[in-house]
């Protein structure tokens, strides 16, 4: 222990590095753990998990915590080896080091409580170091054409990185970047010039160099971006631009054909622990309301009871069960972003099965999706993949012969619909259903609409390929993808243009969506907005209000003008525009204003006051009843009644056509 | 063919639905206001994890509102894929109402409830109306309910 | 007063480290998060002494200390480098490569001072 040093003065940002190092190190193994998947090593996240375990050890044995430095010293040297083979581990490492890092969560707790940290355990300790990396011909060393200055200080695991993002088709590029003291002091540093680079693309290496006295960076960086960018971003010249590719031989090996994506059925789901903690907490505040409940019943059979506060416990007891299975609802999302994930891979199996070049084009977004829902889907989004590489999309000299670019184009995008439901369309730009064929196939009359056409093609059984392809001869037919999606609540349709395309559309509910809200009173009722929807929250300074000068005295709902940061934006009386007739006096004296923002408009509402901050699930309002513009759906604050979750936006929309129908 | 019906009161009126439509009976204990719905939604409530939109049936049938007491009840029916909640003064019991016995109701009840009743049945001697469930849960107003 | 150049993408660490040194006086403190950063603070300041962690981002404690020894101007720049325990290799490897003392997590604030008075003072 390091003695004179006061560590006590250190724990509070000890605490906070390891908590990110923490988090970094969960969130780096779940990205080896979807590489494994794919079977492909991640050097780039093994050493980073490396560097942010190692950083850990040694801040630990700054404050003296023995058995943190012995679980992360153990992470390490299984790292270590692992970044030598070029970034590849056991297949059953990835738990392992769950395990570990989540020991070391323990302890960081404990330690941040005062209390003793635990030695490691050591069965970990022994099952960590039995683990063996392989450590024979590393993959990725595919040559690349660098100069060799730059190449010799590559590690392997680097090399293997460029290798792979190369082969995966991003360009390489090499930029020099010369620091000075000019520069500095404008604020072009290395770091800012870095973090610049870094973002337009995966960096692999800086590299610094010293010529004639003066130091420059080479930055070395995978990236999709334009040269241009590179440039300004690294405040190079175009000289300062180097491209990095990989050599031919090189290159064809990378084409090399990898096998089909194996479709696994995951009977688990990876939990973030601050969910699970948080289901945890619920469930021990119903263990103090059950003592609640034997010290009441002990009373009533003393015949001291109070019947009154007996039903208080049990209505409690029903709040806090509705509470945990809220919590352990959160905890069963997935992000769609890792539904999809497999999609590149099984496109690029189908791809090669039928010889026709497809670039797959994956916009995911951030939703997350109910493991059920999302394991459902799966399947679906697999066999609409399938039909539009095998059934859609014309041969390469086929395409090339009617003008077409010879690689087929297919899309999937994602959208989450006013936190409602999910909407997931994937397109291809082939050839289109046939009708004529399809009708003749299934002995009926030729589709007039899209509704018609989509009845015929989920007929069961029904293929318009007259002999099963390779692939979609297998798995499951249009009949499946419908019924399916209807069982989750949800839709299907489809548009088909001869000649230039077919886009399926599946919505489905996303059962429950987690989003961060805002909860506010307004007119005697609560509501809640998406803190992403809300731009600011300021209170009303009445003196910022401006009569707009064709102002009609109309009631309650007038929209004012009000300055808000330099622009005059429109002020809507929320209260008045719910039509709720809020009671009398309900006005608080001094209001809240949140500022919301279409586009690039923005708009302000006048609220009674904010009551706070809290992740709320979104529940669709789906019922023709009660679907109007401005409810983007209901969640339950904990009590057991709907609140709705407001579209400001839309209701303004709302407020305004109205207006113009007066 | 006999079929249980549920029978709830609206007003001083009895009304049925079959049982077979009905998912389930809860009391009310308030609904949670939706603006821009239409002025007979009550609003929502949730049902056993389940949200689900209210008609207040006095505001449907155009009666004055009313206090409401522990005698109210939301009645949950299926309609299709869709769960609706009917709230009405009261929902006490069942009966079995052989089909035959549903008539017509006459001039004077259809235009009294604007086209809500779609038959009468009077088992025991009791008088109940048939409700057109579809017609109350839509979202179009009727017109022409005036000769 | 001396330039002391304190580089570690720890901010804890670093934190740690000038509070070990204050007591030595006449130092002034800058710091630096990376390696990368180091080498740029060098290429345009002079330091009189250079407190190096090993493990960074980008590039390491080992670059740092390559890369300061191949140039002219730093060729007696004193450096110490800090890093975890019970590493001979890196030891072995940072010293090879040009370091001028070796320290190891944990240190006491006597161990890491004693090697800055005796690197200031021999170069004197």
């Amino acid at each position: 222990m390091s003695d004179g040093l006061d560590v006590k003065a250190f724990i509070t940002g000890y605490l906070a590095e390891a908590g990110e190092h923490l988090s970094s190190a969960n969130a780096l193994l779940m990205a080896i753990d979807a590489s494994q998947k794919r079977r492909e090593s991640n050097p780039k996240a093994v050493r980073e998990l490396f560097r942010a375990l190692h950083t850990l050890k040694g801040l630990s044995a700054m404050v003296g915590a023995e058995g943190i430095v012995d679980i992360t010293h153990e992470l390490e040297t299984l790292l270590r080896a692992a970044d030598k083979a070029g970034g590849r581990l056991p297949q059953n490492a990835v738990d392992l080091m769950l395990k570990g890092v989540r020991a070391v969560e323990e302890r960081v707790a404990a330690l941040g409580r005062g209390a003793e940290v635990a030695p490691a355990p050591k069965a970990l300790i022994e099952e960590l170091s039995s683990l063996n990396v392989d450590e024979g011909s590393v993959a990725g060393t595919a040559a690349i054409d660098l100069a060799p200055e730059l190449a010799a200080k590559l590690s392997v695991a680097e090399h293997a990185q460029l290798a792979q993002g190369l082969a995966r088709g991003q360009k390489g590029r090499a930029v020099e970047f010369r620091p000075s003291a000019e520069r500095a002091a404008a604020g072009i540093s290395i770091t800012s010039v870095r973090e610049r680079v870094g973002k337009l693309g995966e960096l692999v290496k800086v590299v610094p160099r010293a010529a004639g006295g003066a130091v420059s960076f080479v930055l070395i960086v995978l990236t999709t971006a334009t040269d241009e960018a590179l440039c300004e971003a690294a405040a190079a010249t175009k000289e300062q631009l180097t491209p990095i590719a990989l050599t031919e031989t090189a290159a064809a090996a990378a084409a090399e054909p990898v096998e089909d994506a194996p479709v696994q059925h995951r009977d688990w789901v990876r939990v973030e622990v601050q969910r699970l903690d948080d289901a945890l907490e619920r469930l021990s505040v119903l263990v103090v309301t059950r003592s609640k409940l034997d010290r009441a019943v002990k009373k009533l059979e003393a015949g001291v009871g109070d019947l009154r506060a007996l039903k208080a416990i049990v209505a409690e007891n029903a709040r806090q069960l509705r509470d945990l299975r809220g919590a352990i609802m959160r905890a069963r999302m997935v992000r769609v972003s890792e539904l999809l994930e497999r999609a590149p891979l099984i496109v690029r199996g189908l791809s090669r099965a039928s010889g026709k070049p497809v670039q797959l084009d994956v916009q995911a977004g951030d939703a997350e999706l109910d493991k059920t829902v999302a394991d459902r889907l799966f399947p679906v989004i697999v066999h609409l993949l399938r039909n539009a590489v095998d059934h859609a999309l014309e041969r390469p000299e086929d395409r090339k012969a009617i003008g077409k670019p010879e690689e087929g184009r297919i899309t999937i995008t994602c959208s989450d619909h006013a936190s409602r439901e999910l909407e997931l369309r994937i397109s291809d730009d082939g050839r289109g259903i046939d009708r004529q064929r399809v009708a003749r196939r299934a002995g009926a009359p030729v589709p007039q609409t899209d509704a018609e056409l989509l009845e015929l093609i989920c007929r069961p059984g029904l293929s318009t390929m007259e002999v099963a392809t390779q692939t979609s001869g297998r798995g499951i037919g249009m009949d499946v993808v419908r019924k399916t999606t209807l069982e989750l609540g949800g839709e299907l349709t489809v548009s088909s243009t001869p000649g230039s395309g077919t886009t399926f559309t599946v919505r489905v509910p996303l059962s429950v969506t987690i989003v961060d809200a805002f909860t506010f009173v307004c007119g005697g009722e609560t509501f809640v907005v998406p803190v992403s929807a809300v731009d600011d929250l300021t209170e009303l300074d009445r003196t910022q209000v401006i009569e707009p000068p064709e102002g009609k005295k109309n009631g309650g709902a007038r929209v004012q003008l009000f300055r808000h940061r330099g622009a005059a934006i429109p002020l809507y009386p929320l209260g008045a525009m719910l039509g709720f007739g809020a009671e009398p006096g309900s006005e608080h004296e001094r209001p809240k204003v949140i500022v919301t923002r279409k586009g690039a408009e923005a708009m302000g509402f006048q609220v009674d006051r904010m009551v706070g901050k809290q992740e709320i699930a979104v529940r669709p309002v789906t019922d023709p009843l009660v679907m109007a513009a401005g409810v983007a759906g209901s969640t339950d604050l904990g009590d057991g009644r709907p609140t709705l979750v407001l579209d400001l936006a839309g209701l303004a929309a709302r407020h305004s056509l109205r207006k113009v129908m007066q | 063919m006999s079929a249980l019906h549920v029978v709830f009161k609206v007003g001083e009126v009895e009304y049925v639905l079959p049982a077979s439509e009905v998912v389930e009976l809860e009391s009310y204990t308030g609904a949670t206001r939706v603006p821009g719905a239409p002025p007979y939604v009550a609003g929502l409530v949730q049902i056993r994890g389940k949200v689900i939109a209210v008609v207040d049936l006095r505001a449907r049938f155009g009666l004055p509102p009313k206090e409401r007491t522990l005698d109210s009840r939301v009645i949950v029916v299926r309609h299709g894929t869709r769960l609706v909640g009917l709230l009405a003064d009261s929902a006490r019991d069942v009966v079995k109402i052989d089909s035959n016995e549903f008539r017509s109701p006459p001039e004077v009840v259809s235009d009294e409830t604007e086209g809500f009743v779609d038959s009468i049945a009077q088992p025991n001697r009791r008088l109940v109306m048939r409700v057109d469930f579809t017609k109350v849960i839509g979202r179009q107003e009727l017109t022409g309910s005036t000769p | 007063m001396e330039e002391v150049l304190v580089v570690d993408d720890s901010k804890v660490m670093r934190d740690m480290i000038v509070a070990c040194l204050r007591p030595h006086g006449a130092l002034n403190f800058t710091q630096a998060a990376s390696g990368l950063e180091a080498i740029e603070r060098l290429s345009l300041k002079p330091y009189q002494l250079l407190v190096l962690d090993l493990n960074m981002p980008d590039i390491g404690g080992f670059e740092v200390v390559e890369f300061v020894r191949g140039q002219k101007a730093l060729e007696k720049l004193p450096i110490i480098v800090v890093t975890t325990r019970g590493d001979e290799s890196s030891k072995k490897r940072a010293l090879d490569s040009g370091a001028s003392r070796f320290v190891t997590k944990p240190f006491t604030p006597e161990a890491l001072l004693s090697e800055v008075r005796a690197l200031l003072s021999e170069r004197s």
